[in-house]
């Protein structure tokens, strides 16, 4: 993910006045640089990450003042509901990522088919995508005003994205593919795959959402990245085997060295008590029979 | 001396020779493995550990049987130990001459 400004810095808006916000935006890890001191073109970055058009703003200020908006949007948003997206959408993020990390992967989500997406995941989305969204907006008008938004050649790029991803769908055949996971975080454990939600990801809707190359490439890289994955548990399946069998046998050699040594010293035990009672013996004899 | 009593050389070579040696070899072996040991490297401070989860690992009731044979092998040996020594002193008390006098 690319860097984003600290949004815990307090940003200056075009006219100068300057304006706190939620402590939940500031966790990004990015260089404390106020949003109007930021090069054209990392602005205009900016801009896109957050699902703005930067070229559809006049003046740097207004490109400033929307960013600036726009983040305050973001630190408002519920944080479940922007996780519902992510999962729906099936986005690589941790489960403890700052809502801007979340708002940007959302930005990014591409898809029209809002099964499975929830009432609040819906104003998230329509909220990114600049759709006018009201607290009283019901599902199916959320659905409604997305659609119209996309605008015709969009919607009709994507029918036809739609209809080479159903025709390589047929030819290829759809493989399995797993409920959604978050990314682990530092020092986590990936998450059990069983009580993960989400829906699953077709090569029809990859390729009706990222294109025929990107769908299938997107395809292509999960395929290799599994591979890797279950070669890189094998070895260390192997791994884990060849140590707890060097450990095996390290306490059999152990037992053995110990056992070897108990012996050798009851050996020398019993040579000493057979010795002495000899020698017990002989002084017997000698005191009570032979030199009487 | 020890041609009068051959119990005596007996005694002597494993009192003193043997008991010397031993502890000698002994003590040198648990020194090397103490300096070994006791090293600051990373890989060093792992076996350390190692050795000592090992060592607390140790079953008693694998060797409990030899043990048990040793404790009481110990036990007697300490017995005609004493039972020597009473001998000498019924020796003395019968003025007896000792084939070591």
């Amino acid at each position: 993910m690319s860097p984003t400004p600290d949004a815990n810095s307090q940003k200056l808006l075009p006219d100068g006045q300057s304006a706190t916000v939620d402590t939940d935006v500031v966790q990004t890890s990015a260089p404390s640089r106020q949003l109007s001191e930021l090069p054209k073109d990392e602005l205009e970055n900016l801009a896109e990450e957050f699902g703005l058009d930067a070229h559809a703003y006049q003046s740097r200020q207004h490109l400033v003042a929307a960013i600036h908006e726009r983040r305050q949007l973001i630190a408002s948003m519920d944080r479940e509901a922007m996780l519902d997206v992510v999962k729906w959408g099936r986005r690589p993020v941790t489960a403890n990522a700052t809502r801007e990390q979340l708002a940007v992967e959302i930005v990014r989500i591409k898809s029209m088919r809002f099964g499975g997406l929830s009432q609040a995941g819906l104003k998230v989305l329509g909220y990114l995508r600049g759709v006018d969204v009201h607290d009283t907006d019901d599902v199916p008008l959320l659905i409604r005003r997305l659609k119209r938004k996309e605008g015709f050649f969009t919607r009709l790029n994507r029918k036809r994205r739609s209809l080479i991803g159903s025709a390589v769908s047929r030819i290829l055949g759809e493989a399995d593919t797993a409920a959604y996971q978050f990314l682990p975080g530092q020092g986590e454990d990936p998450p059990d795959p069983a009580s993960a939600p989400g829906r699953s990801a077709s090569i029809k809707e990859e390729i009706e959402e990222a294109g025929l190359f990107g769908g299938i490439t997107s395809r292509i890289k999960r395929s290799a990245d599994q591979y890797l994955n279950q070669k890189l548990d094998e070895i260390e399946a192997r791994i884990d085997r060849k140590l707890d069998e060097i450990d095996r046998r390290l306490a059999d050699w152990r037992d053995k060295e110990v056992a070897n040594r108990i012996r050798i010293l009851k050996i020398t035990l019993w040579a000493s008590v057979i010795v002495a009672a000899l020698s017990l013996i002989y002084s017997y004899i000698n005191v009570y029979f032979v030199r009487r | 001396m020890f041609a009068d009593d051959p119990f005596r050389f007996f005694r002597f070579f494993l009192g003193v020779v043997a008991t010397v040696y031993a502890t000698v070899i002994t003590l040198q072996s648990l020194w090397g493995w103490y300096v070994w040991l006791a090293g600051s490297d990373r890989y060093i401070s792992l076996v350390r550990r190692y050795v000592l989860v090992h060592g607390l690992r140790l079953r008693f009731k694998t060797f409990w049987g030899d043990v048990l044979i040793c404790i009481l092998l110990t036990v007697a040996f300490f017995i005609l130990w004493r039972a020597q020594a009473t001998m000498d002193y019924i020796q003395q008390l019968l003025h007896v001459p000792h084939p070591r006098r």
